[in-house]
């Protein structure tokens, strides 16, 4: 029971051809070896495996579980993973704040929280602290007890005005 | 302090021949806070983690068969069917692999063979092409058990009417610190006897005993337990494991599978956290059973998020009966405490935490007349195992609660009372041990300052005539780190042909910083740039040995061996340098990868001559690859008395701290919001304080979600609540808002520039600091963990008419 | 996950009769953050899946000519949270919708999925019993409109037939002066599944008396989501602080809880009447605050502006986050 479907994942076309049963997640992970995407419980709670989806015809890309998403419903889709969020070396201004305050500790959620955090910036580029915690309630974090990652994020944001200026 | 004042801790008599001269110590990195060296690879997801690790088609995913019951014979095993599934390549079960394994205690099977003891128990495990396969044939083996009584309470199961869940106790094979009671469920039984405690009673003006409760608790690192085993040809086995422990995990698995620990290999690359439950062996030996059996084919197994939850280790539940004499002024007179450990199914690792308990079982105070049993008890309850305070924090729930309440009868300020009591240096502990150089008063007072301690609480955040309350509260803590007394920690700085140092250790950055501590300790010793040093991550065929990474002691211990390689490193550097300039290596140095001579100003960079050596005057070539080598392991901590816990040295050293929290209580709702947790911890020196910082906030907000949120339901042994929608773990949301960390620095005297660990004290205190405040809120104390909303609002209904 | 397929159907008929052929065996899919935990947890075997989302309709936000509003059964919790119609409307909808788990599970989680999962603890339910929602479905024998109320039969079981799936929800317009605050009490503060939920709605009853009607309805303290007719009735009658706390109790009263591991009967049911409280307080802080606006900015009568705009405006986190 595959299904083929039509992918952008950072950047990239895929023709893949996918069970109906995986999930997306499998998807990034087994068959396109994009491992930096994570899987922490597979039900919708740990945040670890979140990307941002643009699905077909909408304007812009939102993040989503990907355990949460069957593989043949993301035909079509764009996505972006962790290993997307720099460019050409480049590092996001989050993924460069997150090493600057020591948000990362083992490192199994950091993508997931990256990848929300950036959803969040680019839909709020100023976040209160309140709309930065609440962004991020669903994203566990066992190590690090969240302040420096909204640290990070707050750091993020002062970064992007500070180019937009 | 310098090394050369050491306290003759090192073991290898050679590398004291190696001292370099004091003057060559700058301190200019210990102490600076650099960026964690693996922080761009975790930030772009390039961070291998081993479930990132590719193995190609050819992989087998495996799946374990678990008991649904907590106790019973096993009838009958059939797998026939499962064996016939198309697809499925092994099935094992436990005839395979008859024999006990365990740390401290060898109480365990990797399967069941003929009883199931709680539910979870792993039966038989199956590999297939593809998990789905695996599942089915999982669903296909069938299990006859008759069903026996079960123990669910650990008081009950010390108790003679208590069904015997390991009737073979006494045939166990038992490290000699650990005193199982053959023919009862207690599985340890350690004894402090100090004093007199009829004049300790009389001496006290307040005696007063409570009971205090902490259920198990899930460690929930992020990532699952995961690993990969796979056998080759000549018959060696790798495996790649998400591990704490790779040397132990090679160690025991090697021995409960009879094979040659050359023919078996671990491979620990990055570890998605671990607070303990990675320490030892849980599930591994499964899958190298698996592989032993495939063909050569790798074979994976992960854990679901629920099977994390029950089947891997749990943080033992805790009975705690304290019971405690106090002088009017606040003197502590005497302390009998009664600890039964909820110690589960197996007990190999919890036996440890039990003795541990019982040679910390006063807390951080001076306490002359004492009488302590730390009981480690069988039930039918998931297999307890090592997390982040590793006992500290369940006997400090009662014990930080038990001093508040004392002081309140007394009417004597809970500071005060620790100030009081507290182990200053000099003091001896309750095993007889001299307590060496600590903080712990610093500690305490800057706390109790930092939170405001004799200010009154800040405003409402809603205002007046809320229903919330506002309190303060403060708890203190000491823990050693808990290990055989003699655990090893080697190191090897290898120099390259650029100049750049490899390090290579055996401890695992669990998440802790380890790999960026040792690069600072390593950088610093050699005298190279931090840039310039790499850490490698964990392979036991090219690693130097390392006990465990637990017990908070990766710092202090592989600290001492990697910075020792380092400079064992440099010495041969200079000895070659020394010799081809003709000069003094007293008047030699090497900064910023350069040997410079403070005599002739000449300099020559390392890239010259790490590995190349170096032209002597005449012609000739002296040097060549340099390979540095350093080990340590503490060679002073003695055996305790078996009947009074006494002994000279019970531990290698006591990290100590407190602290300090602010709560808003709501009283209509009973929910507990903590606006601010201050942490100060004595941690020697701080090689990264910075890093240091983060353990301190990130334990501290572990301990408050293990205080308001967690713990595992069981009932009847089955776990009601094995996920995250009924396992609930502190979110961005729930952090405190303000977190505060004070850095206390008495050095350590073995230690690395004085450092001793601080990676599980800042969740030892949390929970009773929290309990203390929401009484000091409302006027409840809730003596069992967690402090739900529900509880304290039931609390607080019994105290309105 | 055991193996099942996954179908897109050409059209409802289809779409009903792959389900109604099947049996429970193919199952309505469109979010999948009830279902994919059901068969990853072994607790449902289908055969395959019906994405239910892709059918025309189900995915819009529309105002119907006789003034309802339709919600399309697959629209997102943050589709329906953010769309214009609703915040200007229908607020406290918008706030249940805002309370459920995270924003990444909500752009998942759809508002009829949450209905036809039938737990008693969805958090869109009580506003939707408050609003006076209808749902629409599709099955062999065509349309139909239910009531939410029947809609919700037991934990776990809605009006559906075999072959028949909800494609929206209706909404009736909005009535003047209409304000809501809807409040969850979980274990963690934000995001959690309700313990207790409640949800208060008023509005004018007409323009001429000051006299207001009134909805409470419950969630997780029942075998569905329930309205608590009596409290409704004595709030408006009297909606004095006396009167306010009469209504607290009796919404407790109505409450009909279980022990769970979540929390006790006892306690749920003692929440009910803080939460209530709590929500009847913030809707007469909320009309007030509106007929106070009104009167600066010329005249304009207190019904028109928005009351629930102006809530918002108040602390967001505590209306989302329950009991806060
Ligand atoms: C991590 C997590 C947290 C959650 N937190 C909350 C919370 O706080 N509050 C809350 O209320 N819920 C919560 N939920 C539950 C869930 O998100 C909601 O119930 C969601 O709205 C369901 O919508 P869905 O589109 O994902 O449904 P699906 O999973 O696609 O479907 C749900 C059920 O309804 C059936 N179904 C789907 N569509 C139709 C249809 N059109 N007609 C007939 N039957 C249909 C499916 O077969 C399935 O049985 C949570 C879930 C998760 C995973
Ligand atoms: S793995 Fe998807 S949310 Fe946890
Ligand atoms: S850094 Fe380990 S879980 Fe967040």
């Amino acid at each position: 029971m595959n299904h083929d479907i039509h992918l952008i994942v950072n950047g990239e076309a895929y023709l893949l051809s996918v069970p109906a049963h995986h999930t997306l997640l499998q998807v990034l992970r087994e068959q396109l070896v994009l491992t930096g995407t994570k899987n922490g419980c597979e039900a919708g709670e740990c945040g670890a495996c979140a990307v941002l989806v643009k699905w077909p015809g909408a304007d812009h890309a939102e993040p989503v579980n990907s355990c949460m998403v069957l593989a043949p419903e993301a035909d079509g889709a764009e996505i972006v993973t962790i290993e997307g969020l720099a460019h050409d070396e480049q590092l996001d201004p989050l993924q460069e704040a997150f090493i600057t305050t020591g948000a990362t500790q083992c490192g199994f959620c950091t993508p997931g929280i990256l990848v929300n955090a950036r959803a969040l910036l680019d839909r709020t580029p100023d976040p209160s602290e309140t709309e930065i915690r609440e962004a991020l309630v669903g994203n566990l974090c066992r190590c690090t007890g969240y302040v420096r990652i909204i640290d990070a994020i707050e750091m993020a944001a002062r970064a992007g005005r500070e180019v937009a200026r | 302090m310098t090394r050369d004042q050491e306290s003759g801790a090192r073991s290898q008599e050679s590398a004291s021949s190696f001292q370099l001269p004091a003057s060559n110590r700058k301190h200019s990195l210990i102490g600076t806070s650099p960026q964690r060296i693996e922080g761009r690879a975790k930030v772009t997801g390039a961070a291998t983690y081993v479930d990132d690790m590719q193995f190609g088609p050819n992989l087998l995913h495996g799946m374990l068969k678990h008991s649904p019951i907590p106790h019973g014979i096993i009838v009958r095993i059939d797998v026939s069917k499962a064996r016939a599934l198309p697809g499925v390549r092994v099935v094992v079960t436990g005839e395979d692999f008859p024999g006990y394994t365990g740390l401290y205690l060898k109480d365990r099977r990797i399967f069941a063979l003929d009883r199931v003891r709680y539910v979870g128990d792993t039966i038989a495990a199956v590999a297939a092409d593809t998990p789905e396969i695996a599942q089915q044939a999982v669903d296909l083996i069938e299990v006859e058990f008759e069903p026996l009584p079960g123990v669910f309470d650990p008081e009950f199961g010390a108790s003679p009417e208590a069904p015997l869940i390991h009737p073979e106790l006494g045939n166990y094979e038992a490290v000699p610190f650990i005193f199982p009671q053959p023919g009862t469920n207690v599985s340890n039984w350690m004894k402090v006897r100090k004093g007199d405690m009829d004049k300790g009673w009389a001496e006290a003006d307040l005696v007063y005993e409570h009971k205090y409760r902490v259920p198990h608790i899930q460690h929930v690192p992020l990532e699952t337990h995961v690993c990969v085993a796979q056998q080759d040809v000549n018959g060696k086995i790798t495996l790649w494991s998400s591990s704490q422990s790779p040397f132990a995990q090679r160690n025991l698995i090697a021995k409960a599978l009879h094979i040659s620990h050359s023919k078996l290999r671990v491979i620990t690359p990055y570890v998605g956290g671990g607070f303990g439950c990675k320490a030892g062996v849980s599930m591994e030996g499964a899958a190298v059973a698996l592989a032993m059996n495939a063909k050569g084919r790798p074979v994976k197994l992960r854990m679901t998020r629920e099977e994390e939850f029950y089947t891997t280790f749990v943080r033992q539940g805790l009975v705690a009966i304290i019971k405690m004499g106090m002088t009017q002024e606040g003197r502590i007179t005497a302390v009998h405490n009664r600890f039964y450990w909820d110690g589960g199914a197996s007990t190999e690792y919890g036996t440890n935490i039990t003795r541990a308990a019982g040679y910390s079982g006063t807390g951080p105070y001076y306490v002359p007349n004492i009488h302590i049993d730390s009981l480690c008890v069988y039930t039918n309850h998931p297999v307890g195992g090592a997390m982040r305070g590793f006992g500290m924090p369940e006997i400090h729930w009662g014990i930080e609660q038990h001093i508040d309440q004392m002081a309140e009868k007394l009417g004597l300020d809970p500071v005060q009372v620790r100030l009081i009591n507290c182990l200053k240096d000099g003091d001896e502990t309750l095993t007889g041990m001299i307590m060496h150089p600590t903080g712990l008063s610093q500690c305490i007072q800057k706390a109790a300052e930092a939170i405001g301690w004799t200010s009154p609480p800040a405003p409402l955040l809603e205002g007046e005539g809320s229903h919330k309350r506002r309190g303060k509260g403060l708890a203190a803590m000491w823990k050693a780190p808990a290990m055989p007394p003699n655990p090893g920690s080697s190191a090897i700085v290898r120099m390259n042909e650029d100049g750049t140092a490899t390090v290579s250790i055996g401890g695992v950055d669990i998440g802790q910083g380890a790999l960026t501590a040792m690069a600072q300790l390593a950088a610093e010793g050699l005298g190279v740039k931090i840039e310039d040093v790499r850490v490698n991550t964990v392979d036991t065929d090219y690693s130097p040995y390392e006990w465990q990474t637990v017990a908070s002691r990766l710092t202090w211990s592989m600290g001492n061996a990697v910075l020792q390689a380092a400079e064992n490193a440099k010495l041969q550097i200079l000895q070659t340098v020394a010799e081809a300039w003709n000069e003094d290596i007293n008047d030699l140095d090497i900064i910023d990868g350069q040997v410079v001579s403070y005599r002739s100003e000449e300099s020559r960079s390392l890239r010259d001559i790490a590995v190349y050596g170096m032209q002597r005057p005449d012609g000739t070539w002296i040097g060549g690859p340099v390979l540095g080598r350093g080990n340590f392991m503490p060679e002073y901590v003695t055996p305790l008395d078996p009947e009074t816990g006494q002994g000279p040295r019970a531990v290698v050293h006591f990290t100590t701290g407190c602290q300090a929290v602010e709560v808003e209580v709501d009283e209509e709702t009973g929910e507990v919001q903590v606006l601010k947790i201050v942490s100060a911890y004595d941690v020697g020196r701080a090689i990264n304080p910075d890093m240091v910082r983060t353990q301190m906030e990130g334990g501290a907000v572990q301990g408050m979600s293990t205080a308001l949120l967690e713990g595992i339901i069981l009932q009847n042994g089955v776990p009601r609540n094995p996920n995250f929608t009924d396992y609930r773990i502190a979110t961005a949301v729930d952090a405190p808002l303000e977190l505060e960390s004070i850095i206390v620095e008495v050095p350590q005297d073995d230690g690395p520039f004085g450092a001793r660990g601080v990676g599980e004290h800042p969740m030892v205190p949390t929970a009773p600091a929290i309990a203390n405040a929401v009484y000091n809120a409302v006027g409840i104390r809730i003596d069992s963990m967690p402090i739900t909303s529900e509880k304290v609002w039931r609390e607080l209904a019994k105290t309105r008419p | 996950m055991q193996p099942f397929d996954y179908l897109i159907p050409k059209d409802h008929a289809e779409a009903s009769a792959l389900l109604a052929a099947g049996g429970g065996s193919v199952r309505p899919f469109m979010g999948g953050t009830d279902f994919l935990i059901r068969a990853r947890g072994g607790f449902i075997r289908p055969q395959s899946v019906v994405d239910l989302k892709v059918l025309p309709g189900m995915r819009e936000i529309r105002q119907s000519p006789d003034g309802w509003l339709v919600i399309g059964a697959a629209c997102t919790m943050n589709q329906v949270a953010a769309h214009p119609l609703v915040l200007a409307g229908y607020d406290l909808l918008a706030q249940a919708c805002n309370s459920v788990a995270s924003y990444q599970l909500r752009n998942r989680a759809t508002i009829g999925g949450n209905c036809c999962n039938a737990s008693p603890a969805a958090d869109t339910a009580p506003a939707l019993f408050c609003l006076d929602a209808v749902a629409e479905t599709y099955g062999p024998a065509g349309a139909r409109r239910i009531p939410i109320a029947d809609f919700f039969v037991g934990p776990g079981r809605s009006a559906l037939q075999l072959g028949e799936f909800l494609t929206a929800i209706h909404l009736p317009p909005a009535p003047t002066g209409a304000c809501g605050a809807f409040n969850k009490l979980g274990r963690t503060k934000l995001g959690d599944i309700s313990a207790v939920s409640v949800a208060v709605y008023a509005w004018e009853h007409d323009t001429e008396t000051p006299r207001r009607d009134w909805r409470i309805a419950l969630g997780a303290v029942g075998p569905t989501p329930l309205r608590a007719p009596e409290a409704e009735a004595a709030l408006a009658a009297d909606a004095s602080p006396q009167g306010v706390q009469r209504a607290a109790e009796l919404t407790a009263a109505a409450a009909r809880p279980i022990d769970d591991i979540r929390a006790s009967a006892a306690y749920r049911r003692a929440m009910v009447a803080v939460l209530a409280r709590r929500g009847i307080e913030a809707v007469l802080a909320g009309i007030a605050r509106a007929g106070l606006q009104a009167v600066p900015f010329g005249g304009v009568p207190a019904g028109s502006v928005s009351p629930t705009g102006v809530l918002r405006e108040g602390r967001p986190e505590q209306m989302i986050g329950g009991a806060a």
